[in-house]
């Protein structure tokens, strides 16, 4: 039994090569950037990160689109990317093999399109004859960078105050005049709190829980984060630092260690403190409705806008998804013509019908009966005065610094002028 | 109390201290089978609760329908078995020309070999995709397999200690017969490094088999994913399908856990330092 | 013909064997003593092993790795070093700009915490993942029934998927109803508020990353199955209790995995990233004080889209654990005993 040593070593050297081959051979058409052209018919790709009814919804839409169009064929593809990772998509574009078209962060078009990731849609939705006029205001603003459009909305949310009817009741609070002023808020957050030693029973109200940034309530105070003019970031807008102030007094009054021991042991799901009356109120978002209604169909619960000092000039700010084509799309036209179809009524009502979210269209909103439902109107009422992150390249830095600043705010580092002079700096330096 | 005795008292000592200890390390695994059989509305109870109340079995055949289960189970098993191949065949074979062959530059091969586990994969990510996307193996498993048979450096050192710790003589023996180098390599050195090569096989096995950053890189054809993508898909902005998420972890995990239960000695056995040197 | 060979290989390996573990023990004798001196036998055997080899066969042997060492892994390291002097954000190539990054990191006030954090993390976490995973790989070494049962119980923690880990210990650590505070409470111990509070989030994340040492404590048994039992019986002979044996025979000869598990371990602390991210969804809460060295790098990389500033961030990286290698590399000389080399 001899072993012919060259055999062997080229065999171990082959074995790889003729592995890659194979491989390769075999499963080549994966590849994102192939163009199919059978009979006419155009095959594109469109990558999105949806699970379950969000998938369900996608693919009502892309149904609908190819019924209608006999010469594009659009292939939904799920990437299975966390909302927060990108380095798909980036790598893809890096590598110059991108999808025609991709489900993309609003957040992002800022630092996308200043890297010239995204293919500029202004000429085709000027040909086609898509305006701003159809969407809110915030939603279109943030789907363009310096003018130029990049994205297109497909849906949007909002941050209200939710609170809980019942525990207002037993508090002595009337459940159907919620606070509108911050000192109303206080108020009634004192009234609902019960503490036992450190241990929160109940507890009113936690500024900074689940959508307490600081983009809500600077808003809310009267502050502007961005200067359109000078292209600068003002974090440190006196009214914002009002706003932080009055978060860091909050913290300091009801010991910041013991909230955050109430809100680590919060649950989710069925256990969120908000369903198990924990929590009386919070600030909070339409996509947690549809949990509400699953985990606790009975909750006796209100929305109204997030209070502000003066009890008016409500507002929020709201974020969403988009459709965008990547640079290096291979087929940017027909991709187009799928964008186009996401973004108009039509898409738009077939998705934000499925998945109930609300759509950036106000008239598919009213379609969807969003109007006539005493939660969603709520918010459907301010989406027209929401306001929208501010769309430039360091989008990303700029949360992290704002979130950073009021951690450190809540815990005592420091002073909430200071930190959010901090936050100015870094960020415009880093704009520059 | 004589010696026999005492013998008793100790190892009875270390089972109840092993037994606690286990217990401790026991928490996850437990903790993951329970909440795969718990009805949705028990993942989040607190006090957690230990034991399922009812046992929903269904779950995990819901979990298996949830998701295209079988194809990502054999998409992940070709992977990893193929990259395993590639570890097992190429790393001895390079592991024992640093520890046993001289040859010019091979100290610095083998520090180089050391400085490239320093720098985080975070900066070489896209570097490398660029590459392989230049070879145009973007959109297959190939980046996920072909640099294994290349030899992966934590294996290579590990392996390198184990040749350095078998006695040269032996090699003399066999050369002195006329054998060749590679014969020698073959049909001598190899079989006695056979626990070795099993305990990279199995480091290899498990890393490919929990990977998701590769996978999530490289494929982009649903029919090519594997299972640790299958497990984002359980998460959605409503909240995760926790208890079908964790079934497909039981599932995903089983196979190892069972692969390590047998192959634990061997296993261990495998990896010798007696010729670390510093 | 072959099978002969391999039969009187191996028998000669037996003999070799006995021999050499004879030797070992004289050495291991000096090595406790004192000064540790090398056998003749090993010499003679240096000398004869470089006339046997020849320099293209290893060239050869090595083939695969060299091309894979330059494709897979230098190419990437070159070009990283590259953009570390460039403006390059993955999607742009950038421009040249000398040492900017470098000069700009000094006075990044978070790229200064995450250092500490890190270090904080590195010097606790390694020292006591070495003390554990030694300990825990003695118990398991004992023969007693039922060992591969335990074997795999502590390798476990290893194999549950990263999500159901982070999860799981939120709800261990969880202030008001976690399992760790409800035992501190019942011994009269009122327990922090762990991953909520600034100073116990760092010893948090030190905790739960010593529940996966199952790896390290595998490569400890290993060496520990390689200590020959004649040594023990040995010292049973002199009258020596469990305490000198482990202090003079077990720790000293284990010390080359210790050593192993050193570098390996340094490497690892300094690169630590997945749990504290998923943990925080990156966000290093609270205050900061789980931001480590390499989730900011990630941020700045794939972010903020500065891979350059994030490239010389892995070079400063890379420098430091070099040193300490070297460092360890260095120092194992005085502490790190071969078993007869």
């Amino acid at each position: 039994m001899l072993i012919n040593s060259d055999k062997v070593k080229k065999a171990s050297l082959a074995i790889p090569l003729m592995l890659a081959l194979a491989l390769g051979a075999c499963s080549n058409d994966g590849q994102s950037g192939e163009a199919k052209s059978e009979d006419g018919v155009t095959t594109i790709t469109f990558w999105h990160e949806n699970t379950g009814v969000g998938e369900e919804a996608i693919n009502a839409v892309v149904d609908a689109f190819n019924e209608k169009h006999e010469d594009i064929k659009v292939d939904a593809v799920y990437t299975a990317a966390d909302e927060s990772q990108n380095e798909k998509l980036l790598a893809a574009v890096a590598g110059g093999n991108p999808p025609d078209v991709s489900w993309f962060d609003r957040f992002k078009v800022g630092s996308w399109a200043d890297q010239g990731a995204l293919t500029d849609l202004t000429e085709y939705a000027k040909q086609d004859g898509v305006t701003k006029d159809a969407y809110y205001p915030f939603a279109w603003e943030e789907a363009t960078y310096q003018d130029k459009l990049y994205a297109m909305p497909v849906d949007t949310d909002a941050r209200m105050l939710f609170y809980n009817k019942d525990a207002f009741k037993e508090a002595g609070l009337d459940p159907e005049n919620p606070p509108k002023t911050i000192a109303e808020l206080e108020d009634a957050a004192e009234k609902l709190t019960i503490k036992d030693g450190n241990r929160f029973k109940q507890i009113g109200f936690i500024p900074w829980y689940n959508q307490g940034w600081l983009y809500s309530w600077g808003w809310s105070f009267g502050g502007e984060f961005f200067d359109k003019e000078s292209g600068k970031v003002t974090a440190d807008d006196p009214k914002i630092v009002e706003s932080l102030e009055w978060m860091t007094e909050y913290a300091k009054k009801y010991n910041v260690e013991d909230i955050t021991g109430f809100t680590d042991s919060s649950g989710s799901g069925e256990m969120d403190p908000f369903l198990t009356g924990q929590l009386a109120m919070h600030i909070g978002g339409n996509w947690s409705i549809s949990g509400y209604l699953k985990y606790k169909p009975d909750l006796n619960y209100g929305v109204t806008p997030i209070p502000t000092p003066t009890g008016d000039n409500f507002t929020s700010w709201s974020g969403g998804m988009a459709v965008v084509i990547p640079k290096g799309a291979p087929h940017p036209d027909e991709a187009w013509e799928f964008v186009k179809f996401f973004g108009s009524e039509e898409g738009q009502e077939i998705y934000n019908g499925i998945y109930k979210t609300l759509s950036v269209i106000d008239s598919v909103n009213e379609k969807l009966g969003y109007k006539d439902d005493p939660i969603f109107s709520e918010f459907i009422n301010i989406l027209p005065n929401s306001h929208n992150r501010p769309v430039i390249p360091e989008g990303e830095l700029l949360w992290n610094e704002l979130s950073n600043a009021v951690d450190n705010s809540i815990h005592g580092n420091g002073t909430p002028q200071e930190l959010l002079e901090g936050v100015n700096e870094k960020v415009n330096a880093a704009i520059e | 109390m004589n010696p026999t005795h005492v013998k008793k008292f100790k190892f009875t000592l270390a089972h109840v201290f092993l037994i606690i200890a286990s217990l401790f390390f026991l928490v996850p695994f437990i903790w993951m089978v329970s909440t795969s059989l718990k009805p949705i509305e028990q993942v989040f109870t607190f006090p957690p609760e230990w034991i399922p109340k009812p046992f929903e079995w269904e779950n995990y055949s819901k979990a298996i329908e949830y998701v295209p289960f079988w194809k990502y189970l054999i998409n992940t098993s070709v992977i990893t078995i193929l990259s395993t191949m590639g570890v097992v065949l190429t790393c001895p074979l390079v592991a024992y020309s640093f520890a046993k062959l001289k040859w010019k530059g091979r100290n610095v091969f083998f520090a180089v070999t050391l400085a490239v586990m320093m720098i985080p994969a975070q900066v070489t990510m896209i570097p490398l995709f660029l590459l392989f996307n230049k070879l145009g193996w973007v959109g297959t498993p190939l980046p996920l397999i072909i640099p294994q048979f290349f030899g992966v450096p934590f294996y290579i050192f590990l392996l390198r200690q184990f040749f350095m710790g078998l006695p040269d003589s032996l090699r003399e023996a066999a050369k002195m017969d006329g054998a060749s180098e590679l014969r020698v390599y073959w049909q001598i050195m190899l079989p006695l490094a056979k626990p070795a090569i099993l305990a990279v096989g199995l480091f290899q096995l498990m890393a490919s088999w929990t990977d998701f950053l590769g996978p999530l890189l490289y494929l982009t054809n649903e029919d090519s994913y594997t299972l640790s993508l299958a497990l984002q898909q359980f998460q959605n902005k409503q909240g995760s399908e926790w208890s079908l998420m964790m079934a497909v972890s039981t599932l995903m995990t089983l196979p190892i856990i069972v692969l390590f239960f047998f192959l634990q000695k061997t296993f261990i056995k495998g990896i010798t330092f007696s010729g670390i040197k510093g | 013909m072959v099978k002969t060979l391999l039969s009187q290989a191996l028998l000669h390996n037996k003999g070799e064997g006995k021999l050499g573990q004879a030797a070992n023990k004289v050495s291991t004798e000096h090595q406790t003593i004192g000064k540790h001196k090398k056998p003749k036998q090993i010499k003679r055997k240096k000398t004869k092993a470089i006339t046997l080899n020849n320099g293209r066969t290893g060239w050869y042997f090595a083939t695969p790795w060299i091309i894979g060492l330059l494709l897979f892994y230098i190419l990437p390291l070159v070009a990283s070093i590259y953009f570390s002097f460039t403006s390059y954000s993955i999607l742009q190539p950038g421009e040249f700009i000398g040492f900017q990054n470098y000069k700009e990191l000094i006075h990044d006030e978070l790229f200064l915490k995450s250092i500490y954090n890190t270090v904080y993390f590195a010097v606790l976490f390694v020292p006591l993942s070495i003390i554990s995973g030694v300990a825990l790989a003695m118990l398991l070494n004992m023969k007693i029934k039922g060992m591969a049962v335990y074997r795999t119980i502590f390798f476990l923690p290893t194999l549950v998927p990263h999500v159901a880990i982070a999860v799981l210990w939120m709800w261990l650590l969880n202030p008001g109803f976690g399992l760790v505070n409800g035992f501190l409470d019942m011994i009269g111990i009122k327990g922090p508020a762990w991953l909520g509070s600034e100073d116990w989030s760092k010893p948090s994340l030190i905790f739960m990353s010593l529940w996966g040492i199952g790896q390290a404590v595998v490569i400890y048994l290993a060496g520990l199955g390689d200590i020959s039992d004649e040594y023990y019986e040995a010292a049973e002979v002199d009258g020596a209790n469990w305490f000198q044996k482990t202090f003079h025979i077990t720790l000293p000869l284990l010390t080359p995995v210790i050593f192993f598990n050193l570098v390996m371990g340094v490497i690892g602390a300094f690169q630590q990233f997945t749990l504290p991210y998923t943990l925080t969804q990156g966000q290093g809460k609270p205050a900061n004080s789980l931001t480590f060295y390499v989730m900011y790098l990630y941020d700045n990389g794939f972010k903020y889209f500065k891979m350059g500033y994030a490239s010389a961030m892995a070079w400063i990286l890379f420098v430091v654990i070099m040193i300490l290698t070297v460092l360890i590399f260095w120092s194992s000389k005085r502490w790190v005993h071969y078993q007869g080399k």
